[in-house]
């Protein structure tokens, strides 16, 4: 929401990006092995005995880093990477080197919705609920469909444990105020916990120069509760809501792609909500069968007037509800063997002012999947799934996933992954109708609608030509991936851990905007169609020492090569050419120079320091994160209508090792916190120590924050 | 006076030799070289572009003609005549052949390096022509068919590099020529704040009949 400015003016063409990945032990808690996730198999696993790339980030680390949304999380894990938007605003993630629309975010395994531009905003999230964020890289569409194709960050809410509370206020740099209040209640057999929040801030300018901020004031409140319920010995219900809302107040310069400026003003809205009861029955010591329902609605709309005479010069809004019904089980046949199965139904709507009518539009998904965990001997543990999903419009996917795991010996432990992950086509390119008018009049229109317009104005005779072939124009089916992930746990030393992991995701069938047709007076039509190929591979790693009770380090590297399969091919053939800026010379490109995807780095990681005294009650931690240098493309000016060059210098239209890159940066992030008593907690901490900024390429990212944090338990 | 004519004799030699050979190397061939055109105004807006729907205001939509023989602009009303080789409008860059012109032209839009081509190809011209009461340009028009790319996010027009044509004039002779920039006075970074419809090229000019660009 954010960003919704930008989409006025430079639109939204679902440009598909990407992310990255990491494997990486909780640092200050690499004592405790009996770490347990349940995102990888659906069922409660330890980590440790799992056979794919997982990543664990406990509450006890949240506090320590001082965060408050879930991008603030994020943002320091291993091969994760927060991007922006297509309008260069907002933090989604990338993963693996994937846009953040191929990674799916589930809160207590239901998908959270309102990608509104393609990826999630995650600052939507707070984090003050959160008992512990479960990532799993490599495709999961065996078990969860569609988008889980780079993986799954699934966060788990607290639960109702033992009667507390618990209040935190927090207040740092651009008057930010962060309030907390949860407490937990036990009842005999009930459990209740709750949670609320309430988020504001000023917002924050890069660009001082230009009127109106980068990002703009806003307040949001999320509350969240959970009800548990021992109906019997062998049943329990849960039944948890969410409920969120946030308003944004805009003034900004508005300014068209022909640099024509008005002051304007204006609101932004985003609610969202959701329902989730489940019903655990365990029919014996073998059997346990889970039956949940999830319904979740989201809304955002946003309008903005102009300063000088109040005329509405912009409304958009988007509404988006999902509804899913589900019935699995788990039967263990022996600790040797456990089958888990499920079925269910999904039932999602959407209607958006961008679609030109008030119609909703709506799409079936049936599903049912199959797992196998075998361990046929402690040392190996395989998990082999099995996912069919059958879509009312993009038809069917099969996707399997194989996974083992083999313990040489505790300090030697192999494991590999290969699985299909597909994300279906979404809402937008499947409806979208949109026309801008301020950027010089293009339109765009989604796959199921694009036929139907094009011979409305071919009837007016407002088409000058096609540019693709027509026969092909309006079809579109699921973006698939085949991946591999092979890695490796070694302790070289006593306590000294070293997680690495190769990755490989070949891509198909992905979905970019196509001009499709122009019209008589000159205008473009974007429709959408299945035609790029990329390969995401690289290696990622993950050293951790703990140096004693008190003291941890982690360092944290991954290597990415993204590139699209056809730019590839084609400058292997000597198909592509660079033409030097000065001299203006022609070269043939070679494969080398080929540097690969928009948005992408090379290089990234991070290097932390965690200190946790107990009897002093004192937590300290230092953290530096690194993005190595990334070509932008693809990126339609930034909010305050700064013009953003692109990277190509050399008229070739891809990345190169000649571009433009922007430069690599290190962010430091420091906290200190005090435990006055068992009740009293006072933090204080600097992110961003030093104040990195790049108002044109990385608006997303804000300078140095300072804050103080004061937490009181009940 | 033995020495002096004998010196004299020598002189008369030497320049006899020297005169000789220049003589000998003047109708030798000239070793062909690139020659940039600068700004060739190809229907620039007088009027700078409508900013709500982006059109260009105050154009005239006439060819800017250009001949590599003369390396000079042709006047629009030599139209219908071999004098022009090329006419620009815009990104639409028309040939002295096909239905409507009376020239025997035509291009090919090739792609490799400039420099290495030392023969024009005998075939495979493409000319202007007009299908269903539309115009099919020899020089593909639209985002990377032909010469340039057009990128939607920043509105700008960039010549692909690697593509360059090769163009037959309207009397059978042959050049290749390669597109720079768009934008006036041809600047490193394009955005669409810059003066567009200035053409900047470099070709060589193969004038005698034969198809060599060395």
């Amino acid at each position: 929401m954010r960003n919704r400015v930008a989409i006025i003016l430079f639109l939204i063409l679902p440009k598909w990006a990407a992310a990255q990945s990491s494997e990486q032990a909780d640092t200050l808690k690499t004592q405790e092995l009996e770490e347990v996730i349940v995102t990888a198999t659906r069922n409660e696993r330890t980590v440790g005995a799992l056979p794919m790339p997982v990543t664990l980030v406990k509450k006890e680390l949240i506090k320590s880093m001082g965060s408050v949304r879930l991008n603030d999380v994020l943002t320091e894990q291993t091969g994760l990477v927060m991007v922006p938007q297509v309008n260069g605003q907002g933090n989604g993630v990338q993963l693996q080197g994937f846009n953040p629309d191929y990674t799916l975010i589930l809160i207590d395994g239901e998908p959270i919705i309102g990608r509104y531009t393609g990826s999630l905003e995650l600052s939507r999230l707070a984090v003050g609920n959160i008992k512990q964020v479960e990532i799993v890289k490599g495709p999961s569409s065996s078990l969860y469909g569609s988008e889980a194709l780079a993986g799954v960050i699934n966060i788990i809410t607290e639960r109702p444990t033992t009667n507390q509370g618990n209040a935190s206020l927090r207040y740092g740099t651009n008057n930010s105020l962060d309030l907390n209040a949860n407490g937990s209640f036990i009842f005999k057999r009930l459990g209740i916990y709750a949670f609320a929040n309430r988020y504001s801030t000023d917002g924050y300018d890069l660009s001082p120069q230009n009127f109106g901020k980068t990002v703009s004031p806003f307040y949001n409140y999320t509350f969240n509760t959970k009800v548990t319920y021992q109906l019997s010995d062998k049943t329990d219900i849960t039944l948890s809501g969410r409920y969120f809302t946030e308003e944004q107040d805009f003034n900004f310069d508005v300014l068209n792609a022909n640099k024509v400026s008005f002051r304007s003003y204006g609101k932004g809205n985003v609610r969202d909500w959701n329902i989730n009861p489940v019903i655990t029955h365990r029919f014996n010591s073998r059997l346990k069968a889970i039956g949940r329902f999830y319904t979740t609605d989201y809304k955002t709309s946003t309008d903005l007037r102009r300063l000088s005479d109040d005329s509405l010069t912009y409304h958009d809004d988007f509404h988006q509800t999902f509804t899913r019904g589900e019935l699995n089980g788990e039967y263990y046949f022996n600790d040797q063997y456990i089958t888990t199965i499920g079925v269910g139904q999904i039932q999602e709507g959407v209607q958006t002012s961008r679609y030109r009518d008030e119609s909703t539009r709506n799409q079936q998904t049936r599903y049912a999947f199959l797992q196998q965990e075998i361990n046929p001997y402690p040392a190996l543990n395989i998990v082999a799934g099995i996912r069919y999903d059958y879509n009312s419009i993009y038809g069917d996917q099969l996707s399997p996933k194989f996974s083992a795991r083999y313990e040489f010996s505790k300090r030697f432990v192999l494991k590999g992954s290969l699985g299909i992950g597909f994300k279906a086509p979404d809402f937008r390119q499947l409806y979208f109708n949109f026309t801008n008018s301020a950027a010089g009049g293009y339109s765009v229109l989604g796959t199921e609608i694009v036929k139907e317009r094009l011979s409305q104005l071919q009837a007016l005779g407002q088409i000058q030509s096609y540019v693709y072939d027509p026969a092909k124009i309006g079809k579109l089916e699921a973006e698939r991936s085949f991946s591999i992930n092979l890695g490796a746990r070694i302790e070289p030393l006593a306590k000294l851990v070293v997680d690495i992991n190769l990755f490989r995701n070949k891509v198909d069938n992905l979905i970019e905007d196509q001009i499709v047709a122009t019209t008589t007076s000159n205008q473009s039509i974007y429709s959408y169609r299945n035609i790029r190929k990329a390969v995401m591979q690289g290696v990622e790693t993950t050293l951790s020492y703990p140096l004693n009770k008190e003291v941890s380090f982690s360092l944290g590297y991954q290597l990415l090569y993204a590139k699209d399969t056809d730019v590839e091919d084609a400058v292997d053939r000597g198909e592509v050419f660079w033409r030097n800026p000065e001299t203006l010379e022609t070269r043939r490109l070679k494969s080398n120079e080929y540097f690969g995807l928009y948005n992408r780095s090379r290089h990234t990681g991070n290097f932390k320091i965690f200190y946790h005294n107990i009897e002093k009650g004192v937590e300290a931690t230092f953290r530096v994160i690194y993005r190595g240098p990334f070509g932008i493309g693809d990126i339609r000016g930034n909010i305050q209508g700064e013009e953003i060059p692109q990277a190509d210098k050399n008229n070739n239209s891809i990345l190169d090792v000649y571009d433009d890159f922007v430069k690599g940066y290190f962010l430091t992030n420091i906290s200190m916190a005090y435990h006055f008593n068992k009740k009293c907690r006072m933090q204080i901490g600097i992110d961003n120590l030093f104040n990195y900024t790049d108002p044109v390429y990385i608006p997303n990212l804000p300078g140095q924050l300072s804050y103080i944090n004061l937490n009181y338990k009940l | 006076m033995k020495t002096t004519s004998y010196v004299f004799a020598l002189a008369a030699f030497a320049s006899v030799l020297f005169l000789s050979s220049c003589s000998n190397n003047d109708p030798a061939p000239v070793t062909l070289t690139s020659v940039t055109f600068k700004n060739l105004a190809a229907d620039p807006p007088s009027g700078g572009y409508n900013p709500t729907n982006g059109q260009p205001i105050g154009v005239t939509k006439k060819y800017t003609f250009f001949s590599f023989k003369t390396g000079a602009i042709v006047a629009n009303t030599d139209s219908a005549t071999n004098k022009w080789d090329v006419g620009f409008n815009g990104t639409t860059i028309i040939v002295n052949g096909g239905q409507q012109r009376v020239g025997k032209g035509g291009a090919i839009v090739s792609t490799g390096i400039f420099d290495n081509l030392t023969v024009a190809p005998s075939d495979g011209y493409d000319m202007d022509s007009v299908i269903n009461a539309k115009p099919v340009y020899a020089i593909p028009t639209g985002s990377g068919k032909g010469w340039y790319n057009y990128n939607a996010a920043n509105n700008t027009i960039t010549p692909i590099a690697g593509k360059f044509l090769i163009i037959r004039t309207g009397d059978e002779r042959y050049a290749k020529m390669e597109i720079i920039s768009y934008y006036k006075d041809a600047p490193e970074t394009v955005s669409s704040a810059i003066a567009d419809r200035y053409y900047t090229f470099r070709y060589v000019y193969q004038g005698d009949g034969t198809k060599n660009f060395k």
